[in-house]
């Protein structure tokens, strides 16, 4: 089993996280109406070879093995259909098929992420049915590159990559990078998401992921984010020649900066609300 | 070294626009390709870099159909945003009005009702059928097969008729809305439905006896294009071809939404990752739609809601507010104020015609989104061209095109 080069065995592995994983022992008998193929696509994926070997070797590693392959075999959420179409506002948001466990102490990807990566995992939230991890923004290549080449997590698809840009919703910092894995093994999905200031660049996935190549320059299309790495880094959606800024960020006004000269009408009516700038 | 190329090839479309580079032993070219080129299937420019007839660069320009769907989106509330997804990809508005709808409904945490779930599953089984048909019409059109483009418009009138008899609209559908559909079932559609898939496996025969053993077809289909798994999972690709390359990744079998676990079908997968195969798995994926239908129309609810009775987040039934003082308060505020979605953010991502359509949106707790971002499968699969154009073949870039799928409204948002 080839050790991952990203992994720091060096970070103290925090112990919280240790203890409810092992306490709490989720197995598949807390289901038995589970789907077989669920439950083997993400058992595959425990480290089951992985702990043998590793027990040889290092008896705390063994540990921490045993500990993520615990994590990782979670119990399946039933699908709740709703017969008399009558509203259901289920907090949990129970999706058809949808499983995985809604808690930071017991999803293995958070439990590997926090012993590899200590500080840099910032915050982690659940809404609905989806984890959203938010992540300093230096180590994010190697976050994403930790998730991509975990031997149990192998989240090696790169569904999207976008932004948000946050300049209403708190001062600083004012963009959001958001990157979405998927995991096609282990049909999990898992969001990251950095905080970047204006003008600070972002770390580069374009070598990890190749696909991130047109999303990068989409998004610094749209929000004027230097992706510090792609060697593409022009226009995507607009004309190379685009002189006014980057349309998607929040004081970007709805119709554009400029005015433009409307054929067949002498004066052109200000199209424009002044935001400030002539 | 101060050669020019005055004897170079005019024709059509394809015009000689720059020289970068001549030494003694090579001369590479640069050629534009488009953007009114009818194989590009809309409004794509693609910049090649040629030597001899053999392809050393390409870039894909796009852009020419932005209209800012994501900033309208901000400005819209979540009603009214729905007509806007049907003009992304237009040739499976269902697909897109599904995957927006989907998504406002995770967000809200609400679920439509049984019956409405069996009914957006047809529809959108038959709207991945539809565009599946533009594709291969136009895929064959490209490469020669002109016939085949008439015969799939046929049936794609068939399955457009049904659209019209079921919402009014054939093309820019506007089918569904928060929490289910908000007309009643027309009669006759369960006939009209019944006499498509009457028709349709003879008539995709007919389009099998002309492609698959087609000597022409398979010379420039066959070993064209090859994607290894691994590169199609590096490129992010997603749908067929990603599947053509042999990765299991379908979102109705991995993630099912809708009524998908109760349905019996199966996912095609390719063995070589070529163009050919990437036909094969489309022709297959319309052989399942039609499975799928069929099973749809034996498990539907005939009698049932079709719209979910919420008072927060869903448009009241119409006859209702004609009747009712409660019910005419909530849809008067809910069309003039909207609706307070939940704070909160949410990815959800359906299984469109062409692949993964994802559509992420995050909410501050007004009826606005505070940020919508539609996740094109097309516009993600469209940049894995270079990768396959390396080293092949010019009159290859247009069956290389043709077999990703893309609608440039799709692309360009």
């Amino acid at each position: 089993m080839a050790e991952d080069p990203t992994r720091k065995q060096g970070e103290t592995p925090p112990e919280a996280m240790a203890g409810p994983a092992k306490s709490t022992s989720p197995g598949p008998k807390d289901d038995p109406q589970a789907p077989a193929d669920n439950q083997t696509a993400w058992a595959d994926a425990s480290p089951a070879g992985q702990v043998s070997e590793a027990a040889d070797r290092d008896d705390t590693e063994a540990r921490a093995a045993l500990e993520l392959a615990e994590a990782a075999r979670v119990p399946v959420v039933e699908p709740a259909h709703d017969q008399t179409g009558l509203a259901i506002i289920d907090p949990g948001w129970v999706h058809t098929g949808y499983w995985g466990p809604l808690d930071d102490s017991r999803h293995p990807a958070i439990i590997a992420l926090r012993r590899a990566f200590g500080d840099a995992i910032e915050e982690v939230t659940f809404f609905r049915d989806e984890v959203t991890v938010r992540v300093s923004t230096p180590p994010l290549a190697d976050i994403v590159t930790f998730l991509r080449d975990h031997d149990a997590l192998r989240y090696r698809l790169l569904s999207d990559l976008t932004a948000v840009d946050m300049l209403r919703l708190r001062t600083t910092p004012r963009f959001d990078v958001v990157v979405t894995v998927y995991s096609i093994s282990n049909r999990q999905r898992l969001r990251l998401k950095t905080g970047l200031l204006d003008g600070q660049t972002c770390p580069s996935l374009t070598g990890v992921h190749s696909g991130a190549g047109w999303l990068e320059r989409e998004a610094f299309d749209m929000f004027g984010i230097i992706f510090d790495g792609h060697t593409d880094l022009r226009r995507m959606l607009l004309a190379e020649d685009w002189d006014e800024g980057h349309p998607l960020r929040k004081d970007y006004p709805i119709r554009g900066y400029k005015q433009y000269v409307q054929p067949g009408f002498e004066s052109p009516t200000p199209r424009v609300r002044d935001y400030g700038r002539t | 070294m101060s050669s020019t190329m005055s004897d170079a090839p005019t024709t059509g479309t394809l015009e000689v626009t720059d020289e970068v580079q001549i030494s003694e032993t090579e001369r590479q070219l640069v050629l534009n390709m488009g953007p009114q080129h009818p194989s590009t299937h809309g409004v794509l420019r693609v910049v090649l870099t040629l030597e001899g007839e053999t392809i050393i660069k390409t870039d894909p320009i796009i852009g020419y159909l932005h209209r800012g769907v994501e900033k309208i989106g901000e400005t819209r509330r979540y009603s009214q945003f729905t007509p806007w997804t049907d003009r992304t990809d237009y040739l499976a508005a269902p697909l897109n009005n599904l995957g927006y709808i989907m998504a406002v409904e995770k967000l809200c945490g609400i679920m439509a009702p049984e019956r409405a779930q069996y009914w957006r599953v047809i529809m959108g089984e038959l709207s991945r059928i539809a565009s599946h048909l533009v594709w291969l019409g136009t895929h064959a059109l490209d490469i020669g097969a002109l016939s085949m483009s008439l015969y799939c418009f046929r049936e794609r009138e068939m399955i457009l008729d049904i659209f019209e008899k079921f919402c009014g609209a054939r093309l820019t559908t506007n089918m569904m809305e928060i929490g289910g559909f908000s007309r009643p079932n027309p009669d006759g559609i369960v006939a009209m439905i019944e006499d498509f898939l009457t028709i349709f496996p003879e008539r995709q025969q007919e389009y099998v006896d002309l492609l698959s053993a087609n000597p022409i077809w398979l010379a420039r289909t066959r070993g064209v294009g090859i994607i290894e798994p691994q590169d199609a999972i590096d490129w992010s690709l997603t749908g067929a071809c990603l599947r053509g390359s042999g990765v299991n990744y379908d979102i109705r079998k991995a993630q099912p939404y809708l009524i998908y676990d109760r349905i019996d079908f199966e996912v095609p997968l390719g063995t070589h990752g070529d163009v050919y195969d990437r036909y094969l798995v489309r022709m297959e994926e319309m052989r399942q739609a039609l499975r799928i239908i069929r099973q749809c129309l034996d498990q539907v609810p005939t009698d049932g809601p079709l719209m979910l009775n919420d008072s927060n987040y869903v448009i009241p039934p119409h006859d209702t507010v004609l009747r009712t003082a409660e019910d005419m308060q909530r849809h008067f505020v809910w069309v003039i104020k909207g609706f307070d979605a939940p704070k909160g953010e949410v990815y959800m991502a359906i299984e469109h015609s062409k692949g993964e359509l994802g559509h992420y949106i995050v909410s501050d707790g007004s009826p606005v989104p505070y940020r919508l971002r539609i996740r094109t499968p097309d516009f993600v699969n469209l940049q894995v061209l270079p990768h396959m154009a390396r080293g092949s073949m010019l009159a290859d870039v247009v069956a290389l095109i043709g077999t990703i799928d893309i609608v440039l409204g799709s692309v360009d948002r």
